[in-house]
């Protein structure tokens, strides 16, 4: 494989700015990513006792 | 039996003697040589230094490169420059998304929690203050002046030429309802707690240097730099007022 002939090398690679951002944009969907999975397993493992659970025991009467 | 041990004993003593003497004439050679060894080893290092060997055997030719041809990628290497350049650009995004991580969580660690925030806020009815009338709560360890203005020192406020003020604000921009006036009763020029419906301008007098505040809490006279500051406040509903 000759990579000159990369579609992957041409876009992304060739030049030193547009490699720098696509890094920087990825760092910034694998953040979104990350966060929010690790928000997942962390409301996973203390299912039933954060106040956003167990809320609807205590307030009722706002709408 | 007498002379036979006797001769016995002269046997043995004369080969202990012999002994013994070949003995001291073998350590004396040695110390001999010791004296003298210092110098003759200095100079057999420097006669055989000429003819200098190397202790590395085989390696006749040490800028020889090794074949690495095992090694090598069979194809042209592309895949694996890319691979690199993937690898490098996966740990860069890591890395990034970890240091803005990072740096973002202490700044937000320095910043209050939500149950401090929640007890720092004063909550006042507004239904029980005359028109006219001051009201002073305590606020964050700070009194808070709250004033229901009548229309006619609404109109006063609005009249002074905000250019010519040192601090140039106009009334409209420092109250959210114009009939409320709430700011921190605070000097700004050293702190004491200005006193009310006093002064050269109707508004507030500072009585530890003279300051002189007009009913839009504004520094007239004296020496304060700054007008009276506003806080964060809301209406959410008629006649109620929240502070912070």
């Amino acid at each position: 494989m000759n990579i000159a002939n990369s579609t992957l090398y041409n876009t992304l690679l060739r030049k030193n700015y547009v490699f720098v951002g696509a890094v920087f944009v990825g760092a910034f969907g694998f953040e979104m990513f990350f966060d929010t999975r690790m928000n997942k397993v962390w409301d996973s493992i203390n299912r039933g006792r954060q106040w956003k659970d167990i809320r609807s025991k205590y307030v009722e009467d706002e709408e | 039996m007498a002379p036979l041990t006797i001769a016995s004993r002269a046997v043995a003593r004369s080969s202990a003697l012999r002994l013994a003497t070949a003995a001291s004439t073998s350590t004396n050679a040695v110390a001999a040589r010791a004296a003298i060894s210092t110098s003759s080893a200095l100079q057999d290092a420097s006669s055989s230094s000429s003819s200098y060997s190397s202790p590395f055997k085989g390696e006749s030719n040490s800028s020889k490169i090794p074949d690495f041809s095992k090694y090598m990628s069979k194809g042209s290497g592309g895949g694996n420059q890319l691979f690199g350049y993937f690898m490098v650009g996966t740990l860069g995004a890591i890395s990034a998304a970890g240091a803005k991580s990072t740096i973002q969580e202490f700044l937000k660690n320095m910043s209050a929690s939500a149950d401090v925030l929640a007890m720092a806020k004063v909550e006042v009815d507004l239904a029980a203050i005359p028109e006219g009338k001051n009201v002073i709560v305590k606020w964050r360890g700070k009194p808070i002046f709250i004033r229901h203005r009548t229309s006619a020192e609404i109109d006063e406020a609005n009249k002074v030429n905000v250019a010519s003020l040192r601090d140039p604000e106009a009334d409209a921009d420092r109250v959210k309802k114009p009939e409320w006036l709430v700011m921190l009763g605070v000097c700004t020029h050293l702190g004491c707690v200005p006193i009310g419906e006093a002064g050269d301008y109707g508004g507030w007098f500072c009585p530890c240097h003279g300051s002189h505040y007009d009913i839009s809490g504004r520094i007239r006279k004296g020496p304060a730099p700054l007008n009276l500051e506003i806080p964060a406040y809301d209406f959410p509903e008629e006649d109620k007022l929240i502070i912070g």
